[in-house]
């Protein structure tokens, strides 16, 4: 990846990414800095979290963690006060956190608990995170409302219903909030990544021959890097390039769910 | 059985909280040849559906043993009609408007499935406004719940499909299955001819009729789909 194509396009503008602490946040919000954008890691993990603030600052960028729980209101609510009061505003906002328990789950053994678990951090925090932003996102042109959802979520996942309709959600809630905040000059949307995750890694490199059948469903051959693959095109829809789509999800997923 | 009575000798049921959507659906599945029992009790909405166990009851009291053919499912609470901003919305409200009917959805389909996988037939049908689909301001809680609830159809409809019992989703224009629609702002089709059939469609002989072709013999091979009964509005994908 030449970042060099992406050099600031976020320049001067405030990002929040949740769940950056690892994973595809992490690599969100290492390519929104890369981009010239000051990012906070909003995370609960405080170790994993500073470690990404470390890879930032270590790639030029500026970074603040603020440890956050997405399904508490007054945490997202203090978090994004924070960042207005550090970087002096707030333009983009991130929602990449999931359960920690979203393993696959059949429909009968879903439990009140894990239910309502994995629907604070995708729904609630989804609640939190538009009524802390919205007074700073509106009508400045530059706000973006992102939100990281699945291709499971289009397609449905035989195993995780729970995952697979909280997904299906974000997508719902996008739609309509894209409807709704329009009118602010707000763009929101949705993407959908297929990520090599160190989970996703670990899974398939402990059977090489379940590792050739996997990317046969990626027409790229490969699952993409969250740095340098899912990033871009975070930071594509982020700036000003993609202004005009509003209400999309866009799968960024090297061609795995092709069906519209 | 004809194609006109493609339950005839067969059960179907209707299971419908809040919003009332299926005007016209039990009288349309009659037409189909279906017997026909109805789960619509404001008072059972609002106790037994937050408990699987007490689903369980309720529709073994309603049922006894038989296996339905046919279920049809509109679950729209009254938190999620509400029309307001999102900003407007405190956490409470959100929840019971965009998360609570999605794990109803989920305590439902698991009883259902008890009944129905091991008759190895039948066909479960989602009755919903197609406003999730394209979006709607002041409807941010009802487009989540909806849309959660249509990926959820997709993920069962996966995980069932061996046994035989197939799972859908019909969409129909919002002010065709209730006047409370009215007051939205609904986003329309700008075009010469917005809805190419120019109607709305008829409860009771098109969306029962749809409902009563996917459970029967003709029907059988279409699971996890997105049917919309719109008119030809947005013609998606």
């Amino acid at each position: 990846m030449n970042w060099a194509s992406c050099a600031g396009l976020l320049a001067g503008r405030t990002a929040v990414v949740t769940g950056a602490s690892g994973g595809v946040g992490r690599g969100i919000a290492r390519a929104l800095a890369l981009a010239g954008a000051q990012v906070v890691v909003a995370a609960r993990s405080p170790a994993g979290g500073g470690e990404t603030v470390d890879l930032i600052t270590a790639e030029g960028g500026q970074a603040l963690f603020i440890a956050t729980d997405v399904g508490d209101a007054a945490a997202v609510s203090r978090m994004v006060e924070q960042a207005v009061a550090a970087f002096g505003g707030l333009d983009i906002v991130v929602h990449n956190a999931s359960s920690t328990q979203g393993r696959p789950t059949p429909l009968e053994e879903i439990t009140e608990a894990l239910w309502a678990e994995q629907a604070a951090v995708s729904l609630d925090a989804l609640h939190h995170l538009a009524h802390a932003a919205l007074p700073h996102l509106k009508n400045t042109g530059r706000g973006r409302f992102l939100v990281l959802s699945s291709a499971q979520g289009q397609h449905g996942g035989a195993m995780n219903p729970a995952y697979t309709a909280l997904k299906s959600a974000q997508r719902g809630f996008v739609k309509a909030l894209a409807r709704e905040w329009g009118p602010h000059d707000i763009v929101v949307n949705a993407l959908a990544p297929a990520a090599l995750t160190d989970a996703a890694r670990e899974y398939l490199e402990s059977d090489p021959e379940r590792t050739r059948e996997a990317m046969k469903s990626f027409p790229l051959g490969r699952m993409g890097d969250m740095r340098d693959d899912i990033g871009p095109a975070a930071v594509a829809m982020c700036s000003d390039l993609w202004r005009y789509v509003t209400g999309q999800t866009v799968n960024v997923d090297g061609g795995y769910y092709t069906a519209l | 059985m004809t194609a006109e009575t493609p339950l005839a000798g067969r059960t179907a049921l209707i299971v419908e909280l809040g919003l009332p959507l299926l005007g016209g659906m039990a009288e349309g599945l009659e037409d189909a040849g279906a017997a026909v029992a109805a789960l619509r009790d404001p008072d059972v909405m609002g106790g037994v559906m937050g408990d699987a166990e007490a689903i369980r009851a309720a529709l073994n009291d309603l049922l006894g043993e038989t296996v339905p053919a046919l279920v049809v499912l509109s679950l729209l609470g009254e938190a999620s009609t509400v029309i307001r901003p999102v900003e407007q919305t405190d956490i409470d409200s959100w929840r019971a408007a965009a998360i609570e009917p999605i794990r109803t959805a989920m305590r439902l389909l698991t009883v259902l499935g008890e009944r129905m996988k091991p008759a190895g037939e039948g066909a479960v049908v989602f009755l919903a406004p197609s406003l999730s689909l394209v979006g709607g301001a002041g409807l941010v809680g009802l487009c989540t719940m909806l849309e959660g609830q249509r990926g959820l159809m997709k993920s069962v409809a996966r995980q069932w499909g061996a046994s035989g019992v197939t799972v859908n989703w019909a969409a129909a224009a919002p002010r065709a299955l209730s006047s409370h629609f009215d007051a939205a702002d609904l986003a329309a089709k700008g075009d010469a001819v917005p809805i190419a059939l120019g109607r709305r469609p008829d409860a009771r002989r098109e969306i029962a009729g749809l409902a009563s072709w996917l459970a029967g013999p003709a029907g059988r091979g279409v699971t996890g789909a997105t049917l919309m009964m719109d008119g030809g509005e947005w013609m998606v994908p």
